[in-house]
């Protein structure tokens, strides 16, 4: 593929860039949003899932007998019965008949939480009434639970067929690292551990299932966000041919990574329907959610080297991580694809060495959770920056500054493979500095500290990948080892005008779920056709019969459904301006389209708009040229934008995710040395993710980002305790933040257009996530600089920076 | 659990009514956004269940089950509460508010919802109810709030999309526009 | 998560409520507002095969002043207490309550039912402790008064028998002199405190006449901590005293166990709770700034 060339920013266009309200508000204000748990059908059952209290136990027999004589209870599957009924959940992991995941345990549990019988009933009541009177017995084995101990000296193997609890290793090294490192003036080295935390969406996971023993069809109603890819998996797992399987998409109350595939959910409440002939709800609970939802982030053991030049210039990154995945690997190597997207961050550094080492222990198998895992990269990244200008003495700032890529050096390669489409980072960096009055902070950071108090201020410059592409599924294996080389992550839009002119536009794989699918493709389908937005139908398509399509994740929404519908309103106009030269009797070259219709150049009285012409295109054939179909319906399905395909030694891995934002946050924080706690005094964001379609639904993103990432840095933590016990299992415990807990975001744009997509737009939504934790981190340093404290581990709860401050100074 | 005992003690110290074994059905009487209703269920439904299933009224969100995150937040006789922390016999011959009952008709939206969709302070719209049926109750004893009275005030509710700082630009902008009203 | 089945009876005034209870046996719950106990049911930690719901019970539900003491029923909510102007004669619980959950909890949420919870990390059985608050207890034999001092016997335990229900709390009224405060640190606002502190302190002629300190989050139940109040009795108190109570004020507690049941809100088997270390050095801190605003608050010099 030919490198883009830059683009200027889009000046001209008259929806997009505008704030307005979104199309899907006024009916989730009256509280009809109708979630999955707000479906209901006739007859309807309801299930629920009883799940092993031990993180790792052989099941050595389960009586359900008492159960399925329980009132209410219609049907009882256990485990081992499940594992005949339907086949092994998709899993994306190496050798995944190695550790194969079903939808119950069948013969050994490997997490506690993990499903092992299920109940359907008339209630839900009554269905969780009768778990309890299910008898399983277990044989305990010891758990798996430190991913170190699991490779040095494992108590047992999390699963038995893979011989070792490592699940993949391998070590990958972009451009002369060992030159670079031994070239280098200093090396840096940290030690850092992410800890687990998990997206907890208010909507919980959920599947409503009908089988139709007439049609052998099988409809679910889900709220995957990404059901066009969920239904072949599920079709697999059920033994269902997959055009006998739809599902359809309902909204869902949240994502931030999870609820992707939902298969789970899905195979529960289908399995069950099938075999009771009625349809049947099952909706995780909070608890099912957390401890067998697909949402845990990532769990990570950093050691980090980072080789520079005693000017500060960074030449070279080592990055060893230990992942902790749990006891399954649904989502593979996806989590470290996302980090190595954006490896070096926004600088400018000649090589890299990243090792991974994939371990499964007994914990509940990770899912995504927004960042999906570019949020831990980028927390270790500039961790490591922030302790290079340490032993350098350098400004934090400045460090960063003299490393930034330059603004005239894009579309730049990293040294990963992947490419940066666009950028100005120092713009970016200036912007944000002066926002968050950078200067004045530190006079009235030096006025605090002079009255006792500490506090401190902390820069992040980071990057934001968007647009997956299919290598990544992939390219970690040798080119023997992998069956299919995908490279499609496509997205299809169906476009409609009927004989009223009236638009229409359906997605396949893009429901909404809070980041205003239905508004997006409304505003994008107005700028083409010069309507209001609010005038545009949105129809969410099933599974069933329906373009391909890959839905959501990776920040890839906009930039998708930009290029789908630009391409279907291409053809759409394309067809419109065919009949106007028609019934004109002009050119086509002699027509521009001009508010809503086309009209000969120059002669705005011979004009036909598209109400007209739709009316034509439907009603009336011989209006029509020769040979043109009727009525006006296009499919377009926009693929990536840019891909190419890594070098057979891997030592490139091309260009997978090469719409790149950036993002700089400054934060002021006051640290309670007596309880550990941290006040937020300011925080301002800058981010450039190009041309924004909705600014303030998009700044609505990076606000929600980073409250997340807040409570990455401060609080949220889904420990385990050494026997591999879950212990936060309520909300009371899993600090999720209140409003009290965050701060006002001062936020600023710059717009670099992408020169590969649609109107120049990035993807953004994973946005404050990836940039916060690692801006809360430094300021907690510079407030407590007096103890010599350094931030290596997140969350910085309370109770750990007491810990700091009295292991590495006085009180 | 052990299997329960399905006697009823006897003694007449126990009213007909009310005095029942488990599994029991009830006869529940509650007034909901202006109209009286009759529920019948076990003593211990949810009022969050009775009000999503039996009366389908399923603007009620349940979120954790725990009490925390406010997504089933109801008034009850004019006060928020927890709906999944209050049983629906414990709502008999009470008064019970949810977000359908809060915009004055199909066409218009109450100034509160109206503020939110101006603002948008909501994202995937789950929150939302919870939020708006607390904002109301807490702008009525604080029509003039600052910020920070607004962050304390809606810290009863958990948001997971927002990050609250659109949700707070509502709240100041629902305050504006019910004074104005007030005013007229 | 749903609760287990039960029979409901709905109690009209307290002797009837009593009198349920001893006919349905000692498994038998009360039920008041229900905020803890009914996640206790959804989670299934608990299976009472019968509640008996006090909420609708007149002679329960009251807040008055009787003689130097504030009087409040096991009906009344935490709310009727926070927005009443009889409160502010008892300025701990005046402030306390502000601090339990959230105010959709607190218009269901009892006082009483609260102190009967007996969470060892909860505002309201300290604040009872510290003021030593009198408990009247209803039990098919009659009535008896239990002093806080008395009340609290360990985790959601308390003197209160089967078949016995607690009617009453008596809370004093501050007398001239004293100041009263509650401080506490919790990890998330609404949240029970990792450790609070609760002080009444009264001065007479400059000199600490009496002082009682109380604690909630270190130890099994809320206490007293008399090492520090010993510091401050008789003394004329200035910040260095304070800043040495507070530091004595943890001295006399048994350290407790990682991952302490006790600490949490709930009874549940395994909670990610804070380290006892740590909870200490925040008691101590709490001690020391409710001290110091219960020494402004009782006129002393600050």
């Amino acid at each position: 593929m030919t490198v883009p060339t830059p683009t200027a920013p889009h000046k001209d266009l008259k929806w997009i860039g505008r704030s307005i309200p979104r199309v899907e508000d006024a009916r989730l204000l009256r509280g009809l949003g109708r979630y999955i748990d707000d479906i209901v059908l006739p007859d309807m059952l309801h299930a629920a899932v009883l799940r092993s209290p031990h993180p790792h136990a052989r099941i050595v027999a389960v009586d359900a007998s008492a159960a399925r004589r329980a009132p209410g209870v219609v049907a009882v599957v256990t485990g081992p019965e499940a594992a005949d009924l339907v086949g092994p959940l998709p899993d994306n992991g190496p050798a995944p008949d190695k550790h194969v995941w079903r939808v119950l345990a069948a013969d050994k549990v490997r997490f506690v939480g993990e499903g092992v019988a299920v109940v359907v009933a008339e209630t839900r009541y009554q269905a969780e009434d009768a778990c309890e009177l299910i008898q399983v017995t277990y044989d305990v084995l010891d758990p798996i639970v430190d991913p170190v101990e699991a490779v040095q000296n494992p108590p047992g193997l999390v699963h038995e067929a893979m011989g070792t609890n490592i699940v993949y290793e391998r070590t990958f090294t972009f451009g002369p690292v060992a030159q670079d490192f031994a070239e280098a003036d200093l090396i840096v080295r940290d030690r850092l551990r992410y800890r687990r935390q998990t997206a907890h969406p208010l909507d919980t996971t959920g599947a409503v299932a009908e089988f139709d023993v007439g049609t052998g069809e099988m409809t679910v109603h889900t709220n995957s966000i990404s059901a066009t890819s969920a239904a072949f998996g599920a079709a697999a797992s059920l033994g269902i041919p997959s055009n006998r399987l739809n599902l359809v998409p309902c909204i869902a109350g949240g994502s931030f990574g999870s609820k992707q595939f939902c298969w789970r959910s899905t195979v529960t409440a289908a399995m069950m329907a099938k075999l009771t002939g009625r349809p049947v709800k099952y909706v995780e609970d909070r608890l099912d959610h957390q401890l067998n939802g697909d949402q845990h982030g990532s769990d990570r053991y950093y050691d980090v080297e980072l080789a520079v030049m005693r000017d500060g210039t960074f030449r070279s990154l080592r990055l060893d991580v230990v992942e902790d995945y749990g006891a399954y690997c649904q989502f593979g190597l996806g989590s470290h694809g996302n980090a190595i997207a954006q490896v070096t961050g926004p600088y400018a550094i000649t090589s890299t060495e990243y090792h991974v080492q994939a371990v499964l222990t007994n914990k509940t198998q990770q899912g995504a959770y927004r960042g999906f895992g570019a949020d831990a990269g980028n927390w270790a990244l500039e961790r490591i920056v922030d302790k290079a200008a340490l032993e350098l003495g350098m400004d934090r700032v400045e460090i960063r500054r003299r490393n930034l890529i330059p603004a005239d050096a894009f579309p730049y390669t990293i040294p990963a493979g992947n490419l940066y489409d666009s950028g100005n980072y120092q713009a970016v960096l200036d912007h944000a500095l002066e926002r968050f009055d950078y200067a004045g902070w530190c006079e009235k950071r030096e006025a605090m500290r002079a009255e006792g108090r500490h506090v401190g201020i902390g820069v992040v410059t980071a990057n934001e990948r968007s647009v997956y592409g299919a290598t990544e599924f992939w390219f970690w294996f040798d080119n023997a080892d992998v069956a299919v080389k995908t490279t499609s992550t496509p997205e299809g839009v169906n476009l409609n005008v009927d004989a009223a002119g009236n638009l229409t536009v359906t997605l396949y794989s893009t429901p909404f779920w809070g980041n205003s699918s239905d508004t997006v493709a409304s505003m994008l389908v107005a700028e083409e056709f010069d309507v209001d937005p609010a005038d545009v139908a949105v129809v969410h398509h099933g599974t069933k019969g329906g373009l391909p399509a890959a839905g959501p994740g990776g920040s890839r929404l906009t930039v998708m459904l930009a290029g789908a519908i630009r391409g279907a309103s291409g053809k759409i106009k394309d067809k419109l301006r065919k009949i106007t030269a028609n019934t004109l009797e002009v050119d086509e070259d002699d027509l521009e389209w001009v508010d809503g219709g086309y009209q000969v150049r120059g002669v705005p009285e011979r004009r036909r708009t598209v109400a007209e012409l739709a009316l034509a295109a439907h009603l009336v054939k011989t209006s029509l040229p020769e040979g043109m179909e009727s009525g006006l319906d296009e499919n377009f399905v926009y693929d990536h934008p840019y891909l190419t395909m890594p070098k057979d030694d891997r030592s490139d891995l091309g260009v997978w995710y090469p719409c790149v934002g950036n993002a700089c946050h400054l934060v002021a924080v006051e640290v309670d040395p007596e309880t550990g706690s941290v006040e937020i005094l300011d925080y301002a964001a800058v981010h450039d993710s190009g041309t924004l379609v909705n600014p303030r639904s998009y700044d609505g993103q990076i606000v929600g980002g980073t409250a997340q990432g807040v409570a990455t840095a401060l609080s949220e933590e889904l420990s385990f305790d050494a026997h591999g016990m879950p212990l936060p299992l309520t909300f009371w415990d899993y600090l999720m933040p209140t409003a009290l807990d965050v701060p006002e975001v001062n936020i600023g744009h710059e717009e670099t257009p992408s020169p590969l997509t649609a109107h120049g737009i990035k993807g953004g939504g994973e946005a404050g996530r990836l940039m916060a934790p690692g801006a809360l981190s430094a300021a907690i340093d510079d407030a407590l600089r007096d103890f010599d404290v350094r931030v290596t581990e997140l969350p910085a709860t309370p109770e750990r920076i007491v810990g700091w401050i009295s292991r590495e100074g006085q009180v | 659990m052990t299997q329960l005992d399905s006697r009823a003690p006897e003694t007449e110290l126990l009213d007909p009514e009310l005095d029942t074994a488990p599994g029991t059905v009830h006869e529940v009487v509650v007034t909901v956004n202006g109209r009286s209703r009759r529920i019948s269920c076990e003593a211990r439904k949810s009022l969050a269940d009775a009000l999503r299933q039996d009366l389908r009224l399923t603007g009620t969100h349940i979120g954790c089950e725990q009490g925390v995150c406010g997504a089933c937040t109801v008034q009850l006789d004019g006060r928020t509460v927890r709906s999944c922390l209050t049983l629906a016999v414990q709502a008999d011959g009470r008064e019970v508010a949810t977000i359908e009952g809060v915009a004055p008709d199909t066409d218009t939206l109450h100034p509160i919802q109206e503020a939110f969709r101006a603002q948008q302070g909501m994202q995937c719209g789950f929150c939302t109810p919870g939020m708006v049926l607390r904002t109301q109750e807490f702008l009525a004893q604080n029509p003039r709030p600052t910020r920070d009275e607004v962050r304390e005030g809606i810290s009863s509710s958990l948001c997971r999309c927002t990050g609250y700082q659109f949700i707070v630009d509502a709240v100041m902008d629902a305050a504006d526009r019910l004074s104005g009203e007030q005013d007229q | 998560m749903k609760p287990p089945p039960f029979s409901y009876h709905r109690a009209g005034s307290g002797e009837h409520a009593v009198a349920l209870l001893s006919a349905l046996g000692p498994r038998a719950k009360v039920l008041a507002g229900g905020q803890s106990l009914l996640p206790m049911l959804n989670l299934r930690l608990a299976d009472p095969p019968h509640l008996v719901d006090i909420g609708r019970a007149e002679d329960l539900r009251i807040l008055r002043r009787a003689g130097d003491r504030l009087v409040i029923g096991a009906a009344t909510t935490q709310s009727e207490v926070e927005y009443s102007s009889l409160t502010a004669a008892v300025p701990l619980l005046a402030e306390a309550v502000g601090y339990v959950a959230h105010p959709p909890i607190r218009h269901r949420g009892t006082v009483v039912g609260s102190m009967a919870h007996a969470a060892a990390v909860a505002e309201l059985p300290c604040v009872a402790l510290v003021l030593d608050a009198r408990f009247t207890v209803l039990g098919a034999d009659g009535v008896r008064t239990v002093a806080a001092g008395d009340f609290f016997l360990g985790p959601f335990r308390t003197a209160v028998g089967p078949g016995e229900l607690v009617a009453e709390v008596a809370l004093p009224i501050a007398a001239p002199g004293t100041g009263q405060a509650w401080s506490e640190f919790s990890l998330r606002r609404g949240n029970f405190p990792v450790a609070g502190a609760g002080v009444s302190l009264t001065l007479h002629h400059g000199r600490v006449a009496a002082v009682a300190i109380g604690l909630s989050g270190v130890a099994d139940r809320p206490v007293r901590v008399p090492s520090a109040e010993r510091i401050l009795l008789g003394a004329v108190p200035d910040d260095e005293l304070i800043t040495r109570a507070a530091a004595a004020a943890t001295e006399d507690l048994e350290p407790r166990p990682a991952a302490d049941p006790a600490a949490h809100i709930l009874p549940v088997p395994v909670a990610p709770v804070p380290g006892f270390d740590y909870r200490a050095r925040v008691a101590r801190s709490q001690v020391r700034r409710a001290l110091t605003t219960a020494l402004a608050r009782a006129g002393g010099t600050r």
